[in-house]
């Protein structure tokens, strides 16, 4: 059960035709995922080959399915590429349609082994591949249909269209697409491409954590191609240019929908939903919109302006935001409904710091101050008097931001202290070193166990050294105390920072909302849902501490979750998640063959000097200039992944 | 500099010299159609094939676009190369038979008649307009409008007749004549098969011919801070 009868997938051939010995193959010794066996799918064929499970199938017709989703994508800027493709699909149709003749096959293996051998990019080299797998191994199918000159009914395949950047990113942007268009110097449509999944583009274009970029194909060759700062680039260019973004103008619905809380996904739910044409309100506590992005994130890794300019565009859209105004405290969530609104959005992040299990952490000593107020009130603008020594702890990047912050506000002697060593410490790499370059001193494997005070005032913290044991349920290596080396730390100042979690005091009924153990909102990944009827959730509060990105996709998630709640009183799952669940799995960046890739390193871009960071939160990481994101622009391979595949019957 | 060898030749080039460039000093000639030594190479035409062995893989790619890399071993006129470019030279004689570049192009690669046949233009998206403007002329009246996952269109050029001042470089550049000019009259017109825009030509006050396009003139004088009369007069009368 569940065996192919013939898959030619990377280089790898199982033939099951005939009547000899059978070659047991199953989906996932193809590399493919489980989920593609014979009860879900009839056949495959995408970029690196093709699989039978039905030998009812028609190859010819599954080839020309497939090609034609290519020529759709085909960008046209090689002619090797674009006529070729053409004249490929254009044969396959003739021959579907009972007017083929035989030279068409040679015809067709004569281009497609050139396009394969000569393309401009990574996808047109690849494209070929299962057309050139199709004559080599069903050779008899297209002869058959060439002689009965009879046209053939056309099946209906399934389509998905990814690459190994555009599936890494939470948000799936269109990664080879908007970057194509910034080398063709369309920074515009780039920018509204970017929109379509990203509503914060100058924020995300500053710090997001950009998986796309670990997951690119490039890194095999001369170094991953720098999209964060590509997008970075046409976000600032239409700041620059004093350009607004010309957004459809939205429809107009009566429908209301409630968000709890303005940071990223709240505002990419918002800005989804205001697009589809629903009258949005965010409820935000504080005084300014942003969550995390406003409060969390300091200065000089995003700069006021552009997370004001990338919100100031989502209230053109038609969202509007209160602020200062606390569910549970100025409204109450119940309330809502009689307000009139349909759904519920909460979105209110995780921003209450986790103790650290340190004695006297509960004694309101003067100078013991949570990483997240800590950071809010520097955000903020609240005055922070700098201390002589201060020791921040944690390993994330909160305890970072801290760190770097304390030096900028004149503290003399920042240091982290963090219970693991630098390999498990989860804040960026590049942030931890700009840390340390600036003057932080990290201390590996302590902990506080004890603050130390006098007259309330913290003096110090007793920490005790640790060693690392068996890894725990984050796979990280667990540290354990090392008996008798307690010792004492000096410290004016010591800001906490070992993690966040949601507040979910404002919740009015816990038996309604389900939570989940780490005290967050329990939800359905893919939709979004709460066990409350017409309540969704998502960022930081669903997931607890996360990434930007993250939030920002499940915002986007949850727009169409609610649009589907409001328009049919149900959510089913959105054919996107179920494709997207259905190439999990599949390695995505594999290939045949690889390309040749003349060395061309990434772009850097230039870091505001050490001297001049200190007494202020001038943004450290400088932009791409016109030349360079060009040039960078040019680095792309492309490597857009074609598939189709039939459902079985 | 870069060590390598083309056609069995051991050649030292400068660093970041393209395979093109390289075989060129060298007296090697390599077909182009889409490269103009002043233009960012772009490797669209793919006429300048050639074969590359790096490190024992043998692999094609377009000359115009390839930097030379220590020790690659170039073949120009290898069997992999000569066929690679004899199918981008049939293809672009399917979409375009009337030019008599790309007909006297694919004779000297060896291809009288194309065996396929698609829907024919007579342009072939090579954008030396699209680079001539934005590069030499500074303006970006043309661009390259490309398909993707996202574009469902079809691959052209698009025209900005506000960004146009009517110097006709593009005209001037355009290997199969999609883009065309005329002068007449004290107007000028550039055109090609989907867009044309008409200019009136500035008369000189000495000799009262017609000489160039007023847009033209005052982008230049406004680029090098001239006075407003310097254009009056045309160069022969000065």
């Amino acid at each position: 059960m569940g065996k192919v009868v013939f898959s030619s997938w990377a280089g790898k051939t199982v033939d099951n035709r005939g009547l000899g010995v059978k070659q047991h193959a199953y989906a996932e010794d193809l590399g493919l995922p489980s989920g593609y066996d014979h009860t879900k799918v009839a056949a495959f064929m995408g970029w690196d080959g093709f699989v039978v499970w039905d030998e009812k199938v028609n190859v010819v017709d599954m080839a020309h399915a497939y090609i034609k989703e290519v020529q759709k994508v085909c960008c046209g800027e090689c002619m090797v590429g674009y006529i070729g493709i053409t004249v490929l699909a254009d044969t396959l149709a003739r021959i579907l349609d009972g007017k083929g003749r035989e030279k068409d096959i040679s015809l067709l293996q004569w281009l497609a082994s050139g396009i394969k051998e000569n393309a401009g990019c990574t996808f047109g080299q690849t494209a070929p591949i299962p057309i050139i797998d199709s004559i080599k191994y069903y050779r008899d199918e297209y002869l058959k249909l060439i002689k009965n000159k009879k046209a053939v009914p056309k099946s209906n395949y399934k389509v998905m269209v990814t690459a190994p950047c555009m599936e890494a990113c939470p948000a799936h942007l269109d990664i080879p697409g908007y970057i194509q268009l910034i080398r063709n110097q369309r920074y515009r449509e780039s920018l509204s491409l970017i929109r379509n999944g990203v509503c914060l583009p100058g924020v995300i274009g500053r710090v997001c954590t950009a998986p796309c970029e670990e997951a690119c194909r490039r890194t095999q060759y001369d170094g991953r191609v720098c999209i964060r700062l590509l997008k970075r680039y046409v976000a600032d260019w239409e700041m620059n240019s004093g350009l607004t973004p010309s957004s459809a103008k939205p429809r107009k619905s009566k429908e209301k929908v409630a968000i709890i809380g303005a940071g990223p996904a709240g505002l990419a739910c918002s800005y989804n939903l205001a697009l589809k044409g629903y009258q949005v309100t965010i409820f935000e506590e504080l005084s300014v919109a942003g969550g995390m992005a406003a409060v969390g994130i300091p200065q000089y890794r995003l700069p006021r302006k552009i997370l004001e300019r990338d919100i100031e565009l989502i209230e053109k859209a038609g969202v509007e935001i209160r602020l200062n105004t606390k569910i549970g405290r100025d409204l109450e969530m119940e309330g809502l409904w009689k307000d009139g609104y349909k759904a519920i959005f909460i979105a209110i992040g995780a921003h209450k710091g986790r103790k650290m299990g340190a004695e006297g952490e509960d004694n309101d000593y003067e100078g013991f101050v949570d990483g997240m107020k800590f950071l809010r009130d520097v955000n903020l603008g609240r005055v922070i008097e700098p201390k002589n020594r201060v020791l921040v702890v944690g390993g994330g990047d909160v305890a970072v931001d801290c760190a770097r912050s304390c030096l900028r506000l004149g503290f003399r002697d920042v240091n982290i202290v963090y219970r693991r060593s630098r390999v498990e410490m989860p804040a960026r790499k590049a942030e931890i070193e700009e840390a340390e370059k600036e003057g932080v001193k990290i201390s590996y494997l302590v902990t506080p166990t004890k603050i130390l005070a006098r007259d309330g005032k913290v003096i110090g913290a007793e920490c005790v050294k640790m060693a690392l044991g068996e890894p725990d349920s984050s796979g990280r290596r667990r540290p354990i105390p090392i008996k008798g080396s307690e010792f004492v730390m000096k410290a004016a100042m010591i800001i906490p920072a070992i993690g966040q979690q949601p507040d979910l005091s404002f919740l009015p009924d816990r038996n309604q909302i389900k939570l989940a153990k780490q005290m967050t909102i329990e939800t359905d990944t893919t939709t979004c849902q709460t066990s409350g009827e017409g309540i969704f959730a998502g960022g930081d509060c669903v997931t607890g501490p996360a990434v930007l990105i993250d939030a920002l996709a499940s915002g986007n998630r949850a727009a169409q979750s609610i649009d589907q709640y409001i328009r049919k009183g149900k959510v089913t799952q959105g054919e996107d998640s179920k494709l997207e669940i259905a190439v999990k799995g599949i390695n995505l960046s594999e290939q045949r063959e690889q390309e040749i890739v003349p060395r061309e390193m990434p772009q850097i871009t230039s870091q505001l000097p050490l001297k001049k960071r200190f007494g202020n939160f001038r943004e450290v990481e400088n932009g791409f200039n016109a030349e360079a994101a060009l040039e960078e622009a040019k680095r792309c391979l492309r490597c857009y992944r074609v598939m189709v595949w039939l459902p079985a019957k | 500099m870069v060590e390598l060898t083309i056609d069995n030749q051991r050649v030292r080039v400068k660093k970041g010299t393209t395979i093109l460039e390289a075989a060129d000093k060298f007296n090697i000639t390599i077909p182009t159609l889409c490269h103009h030594e002043n233009l960012t190479p772009l490797g669209s035409c793919r006429l300048c094939t050639v074969e590359v062995i790096v490190n024992g893989i043998s692999k094609l790619t377009t000359a115009c676009t390839f930097p030379v890399e220590q020790g690659i071993e170039v073949r120009t006129t290898s069997q992999k190369a000569l066929e690679a470019r004899r199918l981008a030279a049939e293809l672009l004689l399917a979409k375009c038979p009337t030019s008599a570049k790309i007909k006297s192009l694919a004779q000297e690669i060896g291809v009288a008649k194309p065996r396929i046949k698609v829907r024919e233009e007579d342009c072939i998206l090579c954008e030396l307009c699209v680079r001539t403007c934005r590069e030499i002329v500074g303006r970006q009246a043309l661009k390259f409008i490309n398909r993707g996952l996202n574009q469902r269109v079809e691959p052209r050029i698009d025209f900005s007749p506000d960004m146009c001042i009517g110097c006709g470089s593009c005209a001037y550049v355009c290997p199969t004549g999609a883009i065309k000019m005329e002068d007449k009259d004290g107007t000028r017109v550039v055109y090609a098969r989907n867009w044309e825009k008409e200019f009136k030509l500035k008369k000189c006050k000495v000799c009262g011919n017609y000489w160039a396009p007023e847009e033209q003139l005052e982008y230049i004088r406004g680029k090098l801070n001239l006075p407003p009369d310097f254009f009056d007069v045309c160069p022969n009368c000065r």
